[in-house]
């Protein structure tokens, strides 16, 4: 068993089998214009998307950002999905893309000018700013892909088929950047206490 | 000895202590509110999106295409078609005109040696 099978996604995606319409009509009704009907898909995915990105980039600032975008563009090429596909591996691989693309531009943006701080994630106020800091650091020293694949099956719980598939990489891959992420985890944080 | 370190010895415990600070690290946002604002920002750009002329051009662009292809292939099958009717015709008239008469389909004998002698001088004849 993994420690990733073991976390609660305390803000999983809502339910759509209480009489609300399914996944499958709301992407057709979108399909042929019905902007509630595309509403009801963003409230559906949007904090599984907001996961998504969020796990690519730096920032909550950026995931937001990358979040709009990516829905944008799942929108501009809704037509060309097929209704009886999976639509949120669909939707998840276009929000990866999205995240991807806005690392890439920071990465030109931030040639130009450095950072005088290292941008802290969304905070959560019961947690140690100690460790915050640390694991933030250690974080940063990663690949992107490498700080991907680890948050996205740490944390969120993909299979290592799904980050692949998201990230356009093969299984392996995806399975070897994560082992190779906690290694490079624990050699930088391995001074430091759990309880700070 | 209760646990420390962020990280042990044990890889399985390692994942789980991990997990837990990755976790509270990567929190998303709480409260419906927070949802709610984005998902109609979302909603804002999706139909600034909608109101582009693009958006009506875009629309326009699959019928137009499938009518183009249309219309190619009725004109391509027309001028087909016209094609073989003009050659049915050429062949039509070439057998059902009037047979030749033998006199002017053979060439005609020379009638004496006179014309004969004449035509080749002149070097019309062949």
């Amino acid at each position: 068993m993994t420690a990733a099978s073991t976390i609660d996604l305390s803000y999983a995606m809502p339910s759509i089998d209480d009489g609300k319409p399914d996944e499958r009509s709301l992407v057709i009704a979108a399909q042929q214009g019905q902007s509630d009907a595309f509403a009801m898909l963003v409230r559906l995915h949007q904090r599984r998307a907001y996961a998504v990105c969020r796990a690519i980039v730096l920032t909550h600032e950026d995931a937001e950002d990358a979040v709009q975008e990516g829905f944008l563009h799942a929108y501009k090429a809704l037509d060309r999905f097929l209704p009886d596909q999976p639509f949120g591996a669909w939707l998840y691989r276009i929000m990866a893309n999205a995240s991807l693309d806005l690392v890439r531009r920071r990465k030109v943006r931030d040639a130009d000018e450095l950072p005088d701080t290292v941008p802290m994630p969304f905070r959560d106020p019961g947690e140690s700013d100690e460790l915050r800091r640390r694991l933030n650091e250690a974080l940063q020293k990663l690949t992107t892909r490498q700080r991907a694949v680890i948050v996205l099956h740490d944390v969120e719980g993909f299979t290592h088929g799904e980050i692949g598939e998201m990230l356009g990489i093969p299984e392996g891959t995806a399975r070897s950047d994560l082992h190779h992420a906690r290694a490079a985890l624990r050699r930088l944080l391995k001074d430091v206490r759990s309880d700070l | 000895m209760s646990d420390i370190r962020l990280f042990s010895n044990n890889d399985d415990d390692d994942g789980g202590r991990l997990a837990r600070g990755l976790r509270s690290l990567y929190a998303a946002p709480s409260g419906d509110s927070y949802w709610n604002e984005l998902e109609a920002r979302i909603m804002s750009r999706v139909a600034d999106v909608e109101l582009g002329w693009w958006t009506e051009l875009d629309r326009w662009v699959r019928p137009a295409l499938a009518a183009a292809a249309v219309l190619l292939i009725a004109a391509g099958v027309a001028m087909f078609r016209a094609r073989q009717a003009e050659n049915d015709i050429a062949v039509d008239s070439m057998l059902s005109s009037p047979a030749v008469p033998v006199s002017t389909a053979i060439r005609p004998a020379l009638s004496d040696d006179r014309e004969a002698r004449i035509r080749f001088l002149f070097g019309s004849g062949r």
